[in-house]
């Protein structure tokens, strides 16, 4: 799909940045998504390709506004959530749940 | 199957090759001078849209793997060849970029023919 | 075409990967504790040293760089590197005339083996725009400056193949050990934005 992660020649994305001496993750959350793609890929039946399409598929805006794994998570809901492993339904509530309990 | 600690290890050290062990013949040979195809799916493919339309040259065949286009929709595999092909930059980005410099990106069979 | 629309806010992304988390844990779909030890294999054991070893070992082995330059998967496996994001490689070697740089253009794809995780400049937009049309500019804002008669080559990783460079020995190495040699190599010559350190 011509879609906005098609990125290469693009004009106007500022400059590199790079960070010095870079943790491998940021914040645990990133560790724990990053250990949510072995983890799940060996029984959801996604392919790694599908998996970069459910990426591609996020809203414009999101992918580059979104941090990396911010993208993996919204891989994540889409595979799993499309194939009945877990619903939005029960996404929304343990996410509002948890944000209850963090306040 | 359930990932377990235990088996990380074992998973990370084998990983999951794309290649396919399938004999399929090439459409391409090194040497051969390529133009990449205008194909415009709105589904997943791996063709980077600056190279559509562009002319290079095949420089390495690297073997049979699956194709991310089909495989990525349960489509099949479809295995083929991938090659290493070789774009001028000027090619690519215009009499502006470097005579000198160029670029190679991985080509799928099904991503170009011959000119 | 799906989730082309955003519709609510997103949650703050701790909560998110632990709402997710705990319901594949809940569904006894997946082990926690399989999630700390891929954390822990690539916070700790998986990461660029593995590659400096590989480049060090062909900086002083004539015979080893040829077989790493004819068959990377197998030579970098010589020294127990292989596996996931690594299972198909291509060392491609830095001389006067050619400096390689690898990019990803299309999402992030990198040797994890021998390199560990990208870093997020590698991951995001301003890099995976301009390594190809500008990589000079590219170079320029890690500092690398080469000669108008290097031809810079950039390998854009659309495939499953997995790039490493091989930079050039510093000047003024000869009588390193290739333990010393390995001090040198960092990860940024081996993506191709920088080159080894000087002795």
């Amino acid at each position: 799909m011509n879609g906005i992660h098609d990125l290469g020649g693009r004009h106007g994305l500022g400059p590199i940045n790079p960070e010095a001496n870079e943790p491998v993750f940021h914040e645990p959350w990133e560790g724990r998504a990053f250990g949510l793609f072995a983890s799940t890929f060996v029984f959801a039946g996604y392919t790694v390709d599908e998996f970069r399409h459910a990426i591609e598929n996020m809203a414009p805006a999101d992918y580059l506004e979104h941090s990396y794994y911010e993208h993996w998570m919204s891989a994540f809901e889409a595979l799993l959530t499309k194939r009945g492993i877990v619903t939005r339904e029960e996404l929304d509530a343990k996410v509002a749940q948890l944000s209850r309990e963090a306040n | 199957m359930l990932l377990t600690a235990d088996l990380v290890p074992v998973v990370l050290a084998t990983g999951a090759s794309a290649r396919v062990a399938a004999h399929v013949a090439p459409r391409f040979r090194v040497g051969d001078q390529v133009i990449v195809k205008n194909l415009q799916p709105t589904t997943h493919t791996r063709l980077p849209g600056y190279i559509r339309g562009k002319k290079g040259i095949v420089e390495k065949d690297y073997g049979v793997f699956a194709f991310p286009d089909t495989h990525a929709h349960h489509l099949g595999e479809k295995p083929q060849h991938c090659y290493s092909v070789r774009f001028t930059a000027r090619e690519l980005w215009g009499e502006q970029a470097s005579d000198r410099d160029s670029l190679r990106v991985d080509v799928f069979d099904d991503y170009m023919d011959l000119r | 075409m799906q989730n082309a629309h955003k519709t609510l806010p997103e949650p703050d992304p701790a909560i998110r990967v632990r709402a997710l988390e705990s319901l594949l844990v809940e569904k006894g779909l997946i082990d926690p504790k399989a999630l700390d030890a891929l954390v822990d294999s690539y916070e700790h054991k998986i990461g660029p040293r593995n590659g400096a070893k590989v480049v060090a070992r062909a900086w002083t082995d004539p015979a080893y760089k040829q077989r790493l330059l004819e068959d990377a998967t197998a030579a970098i496996k010589e020294f127990g590197f292989s596996g996931l994001q690594g299972e198909d490689m291509v060392v491609v070697e830095n001389t006067p005339e050619v400096h390689n740089l690898t990019v990803c253009t299309l999402c992030s794809c990198y040797p994890w083996p021998t390199l560990g995780l990208p870093p997020v400049w590698y991951k995001a937009a301003p890099y995976r725009a301009r390594a190809v049309s500008d990589p000079r500019g590219v170079l320029a804002e890690f500092g690398l400056e080469l000669p108008e008669t290097t031809e810079v080559r950039v390998w854009d990783t659309t495939a499953e193949l997995r790039y490493l460079v091989l930079p050039e020995r510093p000047a003024g190495t000869e009588g390193l050990s290739e333990a010393e040699l390995e001090e040198l190599v960092t990860r940024d010559s081996m993506i191709g934005v920088g080159q080894p350190k000087s002795p």
